[in-house]
């Protein structure tokens, strides 16, 4: 009887949580952000290693910070979502899916925010990524912190790292079946070899990510070219000043 | 898209033969400070105390040049400034044949850096009509103003002036804000007002490196026509701006007869604010530009595509690890401008300082020069140390304790300075190596000026704890110009805010007499235009700020012009 009332109380409870994630969905279809953001906020809640909500509630930020203010919103706009995960992060700190959306809650700011900000911001999402990665390594942790060591400048010397990481994620993705997103590990860990100074590994890389993934415009771009031209396509994806898609559709929607 | 059109439309209308000239001319610069006796080593100031390293850094300004015609014999001459203690600025008096000679000790003008200021600008204006430039020093402290006395000598008048408030004062300039004939002084401050020499407060630093309002905003200060000057920042609508201003730049950006101000902000929001024609300004920062975060370094101010509306230059910090990009505000006639630094290629110009338009080669488009370069130290680099503290959480940025000292280290430091071409209003084309001007000193302040009237605009740098540099125009295949010295009657004397529109060739061209816009460095108050190979010039008018308009039809060509408010052309 016991375990049956639990069962049931643990049924009511995903319910519930479903139910207003659906009600999330459908405010942010009409735009209607504030009730948006307070369904994700108690789906989120209840499950909070849930890719997809945590993703979806970043979005919907996104967007109410873009219909507020022009371009890129302002960077209080994004506060809401980072004191969000901040707190749930706070109760439930093994929870890798919740730090690592609360360094992209960190990242999705970083457009709105001016440049030193951005390095101060940029620099506390890779300390959440890594706590991600120590609550439970995974693809997506190695990936996302590999791919931002990538952002910061030469003279900072974190390429390497990125580069570890990335090759952590590599390794993991040659485990098990092909995913449509591992073609960003092959565009990332070859941009981090030529930053890194091996631009024949890079060239293998991308050639072998091309055999996996033949209609890939980017890694046929990167094989195209050389020199200042290959320089160009890399500085160009890693424009500090670029918005990075942080959107994790493509993950959720293929686990 | 418009603009585009546009562009296409007044190209059409432009002789072939101007478009066929503007490929053959050879912009080229020869650097002769040494040879002309006017090269001179700035000091940034020494700061005592534990936290010297970090004040020094901060206040590594200072090294301005200002050109301006002291002894009236229709030559600019130059001041250039020094700021460590006891240092002495020096007056340059030019001989006609590119040389000069330093006659400081007779003008007296030397003083400055005394044990608790810092000298950090200067500027050449007739604050009392008399026909003789004065010449105001501006400082970490309160300004010295030097009363021209005539036959070279200087009379130190600061006491009467008035201006006893203290300001960590980095800019000048001198325009007539309210029309009445006398120039009024706004004074940009870059610290709060404390005496950063006395050491009792440690939180001096900004509050905020991208939004920071800590700073010491500007004082505007009305002449009252007797010498002395009124406090006006409260009553004209200044007082509540507390960024760190860092240049000033003052020109009729509405084309409604009044003279506006743009703000260069170091760590946050450059301002903009719009006159209203009864001594006050409102604040229109929002709707004209936006608020931006970049570290606003000058000011300048030109019409860069000839539309008949002025645009504006201001340099910010581009580099490797920070990617601000500079901001060239096209004038949309309405009130509000759009940067198009990235569409202009006038984007990245490394660690900005000054920047100045002119016309170097005649084509009749005004080109850019920029200045860059923070520190030029060892090759352990700062930014790595740098990271470190503004990454801790919770730092306190005010505080000077905390940030580490810098050393010998280099700081944005060895950058090549970047000479922009402009391309007929539509792009500019980066031809420094070309143009010999890819020197790698720490810029600051720039002062341009057809030294040796040859009908070319010269250029002097000066550098931060370095020697300065002069480079005289030796462009071959240059157009023709035509160069016009303005003297107010009712107006003030030395015609700043006048407007001259130059016609010729089926087109326009507009430039202001401007009292010191540009970061570190006043530029000549005879303004010169380039008419490219066109035959003749058309007409000359003259808005002067009382409202009276001149006009000279067919006026002689590839000569200096002087026109006398309520007169016209006059002889030289």
């Amino acid at each position: 009887m016991r375990i049956l009332a639990i069962l049931l109380a643990a049924a009511s409870a995903a319910m519930a949580e479903s139910a207003a994630f659906e009600a999330a969905e459908k405010a942010f279809s009409a735009k209607d952000y504030g009730t948006a953001l307070a369904q994700y906020e108690t789906a989120i809640k209840a499950e909070p290693d849930n890719m997809r909500y945590a993703s979806q509630y970043r979005m919907a930020v996104l967007a109410q910070a873009k219909a507020l203010h022009p371009k890129e919103g302002t960077p209080a706009d994004y506060d809401r979502s980072i004191k969000f995960f901040e707190t749930l992060t706070a109760e439930h700190p093994a929870a890798a899916v919740a730090q690592l959306n609360l360094g992209f809650a960190h990242v999705d700011k970083m457009p709105a925010a001016g440049a030193i900000t951005q390095v101060i911001t940029a620099n506390t999402a890779l300390g959440f990524f890594t706590k991600s990665i120590d609550a439970r390594p995974t693809w997506l942790g190695y990936y996302t912190r590999g791919n931002s060591y990538l952002f910061w400048p030469k003279i900072f010397n974190r390429a390497q790292l990125g580069v570890n990481d990335l090759e952590a994620a590599y390794k993991m993705q040659k485990t098990g079946p092909n995913k449509p997103y591992y073609i960003r590990a092959y565009i990332s860990l070859g941009d981090g070899y030529w930053k890194t100074d091996q631009l024949d590994r890079a060239k293998a890389l991308w050639k072998e990510g091309l055999a996996l993934f033949p209609n890939s415009a980017a890694l046929k771009d990167r094989l195209a070219k050389d020199g200042d031209d290959l320089k160009a396509v890399i500085e160009d994806t890693l424009d500090p000043n670029k918005r990075v898609d942080t959107d994790l559709k493509e993950l959720w929607s293929n686990p | 898209m418009k603009r585009r059109f546009l562009f296409i439309c007044a190209v059409a209308a432009v002789p072939v033969g101007l478009l066929g000239w503007q490929e053959a001319s050879a912009i080229k610069f020869e650097e002769i400070g040494k040879k002309a006796g006017v090269q001179f080593r700035h000091h940034t100031r020494i700061f005592s105390g534990p936290h010297a390293d970090v004040l020094r850094m901060f206040t590594s300004g200072g090294a301005s040049a200002a050109a301006g015609d002291f002894d009236g014999d229709g030559l600019d001459d130059l001041f250039i400034t020094d700021s460590d203690k006891g240092t002495l600025n020096r007056l340059f008096r030019n001989n006609g044949n590119m040389t000069f000679t330093d006659v400081t000790d007779k003008a007296g003008v030397a003083g400055g850096n005394e044990p608790n200021t810092i000298v950090a600008d200067a500027l050449w204006f007739d604050y009392d009509n008399d026909g003789k430039e004065d010449l105001l020093v501006a400082r970490f402290g309160t300004p010295l103003l030097y009363h021209n006395e005539g036959s070279g000598k200087f009379k130190d008048v600061s006491k009467a002036t008035g201006i006893s408030r203290f300001g960590n004062t980095i800019a000048v300039v001198a325009f007539d804000y309210d029309n009445d004939g006398w120039l009024d002084i706004m004074l940009g401050n870059y610290f709060k007002s404390v005496n950063l020499l006395e050491g009792k407060d440690d939180h001096v630093l900004p509050n905020d490196l991208d939004n920071a309002i800590n700073g010491g905003g500007v004082t505007l200060w009305h002449n009252n026509h007797n010498g002395s000057f009124t406090d006006v920042t409260s009553k004209a609508g200044f007082d509540k701006h507390t960024g760190w201003t860092l240049d000033i730049g003052h020109a009729d950006l509405n084309n409604d007869g009044l003279q506006d101000v743009y703000l260069a902000c170091d760590y946050g929001t450059d301002r903009i604010y719009f006159n209203n024609g009864d001594g006050t300004f409102r604040d229109a920062t929002e709707k004209a530009i936006g608020t931006d975060t970049r570290k606003g370094m000058n000011v300048d101010i030109a019409d860069y595509d000839n539309d008949g509306w002025f645009d504006i230059y201001v340099t910010n910090i581009t580099d490797e690890y920070m990617k601000e990009c500079n901001m060239l505000w096209h004038n949309n006639h309405d009130g509000t401008f759009t940067d198009v630094s990235k569409e202009t290629n006038t984007c990245a110009t490394l660690w900005g300082w000054a920047a100045k338009f002119g016309d170097y080669d005649n084509d009749g488009w005004q080109d850019l020069f920029v200045v860059n370069g923070l520190r030029s130290g060892s090759k352990d680099n700062y930014i790595p140390v740098l990271l470190d503290m503004i990454t801790k959480p919770g730092v306190d940025f005010t505080d000077v304790r905390n940030w580490p000292n810098i050393g010998e280290m280099t700081w944005s430091g060895y950058q090549k300075k970047k000479f922009l071409h402009n391309l007929g209003g539509e792009t500019f084309k980066e031809i420094s190596g070309q143009a010999g001007v890819d020197n790698e000193a720490d810029g600051r302040g720039l002062a341009i000026s057809d030294f040796d009237g040859d009908g070319k605009l010269d250029i002097y740098q000066a550098n931060a704890d370095q020697n300065s540099l002069f480079y005289r125009n030796l462009s071959t295949g240059v157009g023709n110009w035509t160069q016009i010295d303005l003297r107010g009657t009712k107006s003030n004397r030395d015609a700043i805010g006048a407007r001259i529109t130059v016609v010729s060739g089926g087109r326009s061209q507009i430039q202001e007499v401007n009292g010191d816009n540009g970061y570190a460095g006043q530029s000549s108050h005879v303004a010169h235009f380039g008419i490219g190979k066109t035959a003749k010039i058309d007409e000359i008018q003259v808005k002067w700020p009382s409202g009276m308009t001149t006009k000279v039809p067919a006026p002689p060509m590839n000569k200096k012009l002087k026109i006398v408010e309520g007169q016209g052309l006059v002889a030289n």
